[in-house]
């Protein structure tokens, strides 16, 4: 049986229409005009423990909204979830001692208190004897070096201090499960990196299975072995991690700045290269942001030097970037049909 | 329950890091203390007893009773729902914790900050400065007893009302209604006894009373028999034990529709 078995699992929101200004607001108040968001749609998955999962998809897509029905805070409108074959939902306290929870916007810890204080509550907490304890805070210094910060306010930690503190945290109580919502959110590489280290360890050493969302596609290829990408509430793909590994690696977007925009631009630029390469050159233009725009190369059809030595020669580009492939843009590619 | 204790610990170590708020308290009670003590004087100027009560006993009650008033705040519905709709209970929910224990014991924290800073000062105040005579009685006795037991009740009215956070995301004009209503049904404002004769027997029915007007009874009146303030002591457990359930029941369904905020 696998640990974590989800079916049908759905939640719907439902939401006031909101109407704008100081009237409109008190017009709500008697307002009955709703509307429901679907944030998780019907999905069934079935998770092994010692699995590390990547759940990602873009803004908006369902990722935290399924952790919170997970971890058992959030009731699902239909569906099951069992871990252990055990509701989350109805055993919270009895699944909380098994889970870890890492929501990366917020943190678990005192804000008030120093850093070592939230850690001997959460001992307590979790009923974890001294000298587990001790392990634990000692393998953590020597992963990441938190031992000069135990004495400061938790207020007063910069972001990724804070963030290794909560990861920390989570993992305190060896829990089975360990559930990281955007962990890497907002960090510099080198600490990223040791968030990379510290996960992979404690996954390896003590088989603890991991689920994790991210936009960091970097975490995902570093880290999983699965990954599961959601959109819309519904689950688009689930599976090994290479299939998109080589998605990934193969696109690249190419950002340019060409001098004198215009409306015909993405026109242009579609014939020149349709001119040079075929019709079957995998190649997406689109226009971003102000007068930037994104030139998407499958580099398994056409070369990408070739692609920016051709623009170069037909347009003024005034800057490039070379950038790799965005969720957002994996997401369209596996609508597409990339992955099929 | 050690993990409790561990919570009751933290929340009064964070009380003690806002301490210097607790200098401003004492500051001001210092005053009101002052202000109180020359007001009842000269009311009292023209008789020794107003409705039974002698002056002693009256300052007192407004004394001490402005002491116990900080002491049986708990802002337990202001916390809960500012954590709400910060979706900062999330992370009390992921822990294998019962919610409103917890909750509760979080309180204890702040109410031993409050004794230690504001209500034992206060009494030491009263008897060393303003001269009041504390008469040896069985109300005294009980008087502490009979204190926990209001704060509990206070705690469970507090902690009902955040609740009903849950259900919408915002409670602040409940809140400002139930802190009126406490505040003027437990005898806060004006004892209880300046009420109107037929208000009063309606107020002693409601548990509001059990908040405020109980424990000061019996540490002005401490001289008054077990017979009187046994069955003032069972009415407070009474409601507390309804409160408790109460809030149990509710919660239970309270936290079906809960949304946590954020993501
Ligand atoms: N409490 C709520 N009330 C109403 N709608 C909500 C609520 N929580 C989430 N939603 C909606 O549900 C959908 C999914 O939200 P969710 O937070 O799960 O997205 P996500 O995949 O975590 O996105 P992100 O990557 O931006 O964090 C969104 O459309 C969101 O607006
Ligand atoms: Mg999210």
């Amino acid at each position: 049986m696998s640990l974590i078995h989800v079916k049908d699992l759905s939640k719907h929101f439902k939401i006031l229409n909101r109407r704008e200004g100081l009237g409109g607001a008190f017009r709500d108040l008697f307002s009955g005009d709703f509307r429901t968001v679907e944030a998780v749609a019907g999905i069934s998955f079935d998770i092994d423990a010692g699995e590390i999962v990547g759940y990602i998809g873009p803004n908006g897509a369902g990722k935290s909204t399924t952790i919170k029905m997970m971890t058992g805070i959030l009731k699902p409108s239909g569906g099951l979830i069992e871990i252990n074959g055990l509701v989350p939902y109805e055993n919270r306290i009895r699944q909380a001692q098994i889970m870890g929870v890492v929501f990366g916007q917020r943190t678990q810890l005192w804000w008030d208190l120093p850093v070592i204080e939230s850690f001997k509550i959460l001992k307590e907490i979790y009923k974890v004897d001294q000298k587990t304890f001790d392990e634990h805070m000692d393998m953590f210094n020597e992963l990441v070096g938190l031992k000069e910060l135990y004495s400061q306010q938790v207020r007063t930690l910069s972001l990724g201090q804070r963030m290794l503190c909560d990861i920390t945290a989570s993992f305190l109580h060896n829990p089975q499960i360990v559930f990281l919502d955007e962990p890497t959110i907002g960090l510099d590489i080198s600490v990223k990196a040791k968030m990379r280290t510290i996960i992979k360890e404690l996954n390896r050493t003590r088989n603890t299975t991991i689920i994790l969302t991210t936009h960091d596609l970097g975490d995902v290829e570093a880290l999983c072995n699965r990954i599961i990408i959601i959109d819309k509430g519904k689950i688009l793909y689930d599976g090994d991690i290479k299939k998109v590994n080589a998605l990934f690696g193969a696109y690249r977007t190419l950002k340019l700045q060409i001098d004198q925009f215009n409306e015909t631009t993405l026109q242009t630029l579609n014939d020149k290269l349709t001119e040079k390469f075929g019709t079957d050159h995998g190649i997406t233009i689109s226009e971003n942001e102000e007068s930037w725009t994104d030139v998407t190369i499958d580099q398994a059809r056409t070369p990408l030097s070739e692609v920016l030595n051709h623009l170069m020669t037909n347009f003024t580009v005034m800057d490039v970037r070379i950038v790799e492939i965005s969720m957002e843009n994996v997401v369209r590619k596996v609508y597409d049909g990339a992955l099929t | 329950m050690r993990g409790y204790l561990a919570v009751m610990r933290g929340s009064f170590m964070v009380s003690v890091v806002y301490r210097f708020g607790f200098l401003f308290t004492i500051l001001g009670n210092i005053i009101y203390l002052s202000v109180a003590f020359f007001l009842w004087k000269s009311i009292y100027r023209s008789s020794d007893t107003i409705r039974g009560l002698t002056f002693n006993e009256t300052f007192i009650y407004v004394g001490l009773g402005s002491a116990i008033f900080i002491l049986l705040k708990t802002y337990v519905d202001w916390i809960l729902n500012f954590e709400i709709r910060e979706g900062a209970i999330a992370s009390y929910l992921i822990k294998p914790i019962d919610f409103g224990l917890y909750t509760l014991f979080a309180s204890f924290g702040s109410l031993l900050m409050n004794l230690a800073a504001i209500t034992i000062p206060t009494l030491i105040m009263l008897i060393f400065v303003f001269k009041v005579e504390f008469v040896l009685g069985p109300g005294l006795i009980i008087f502490p007893l009979s204190l926990f037991m209001a704060f509990l009740v206070s705690f469970y009215i507090d902690y009902f009302v955040g609740l009903l956070g849950f259900h919408s995301e915002s409670v602040w004009g409940l809140s400002t209604v139930k802190e009126i209503i406490v505040t003027v049904f437990s005898g806060a404002l004006i004892p209880l006894h300046f009420f109107p004769e037929a208000l009063q027997k309606v107020l002693l029915w409601l548990p509001f009373q059990a908040i405020y007007h109980t424990p000061l009874m019996m540490i002005t009146r401490p001289d008054q028999s077990w017979n009187i303030f046994l069955p003032m002591l069972f009415v407070q457990i009474f409601w507390v034990v309804i409160l408790f359930i109460a809030t149990r029941l509710f919660y239970n369904q309270a936290i079906k529709v809960l949304r946590i905020s954020g993501g």
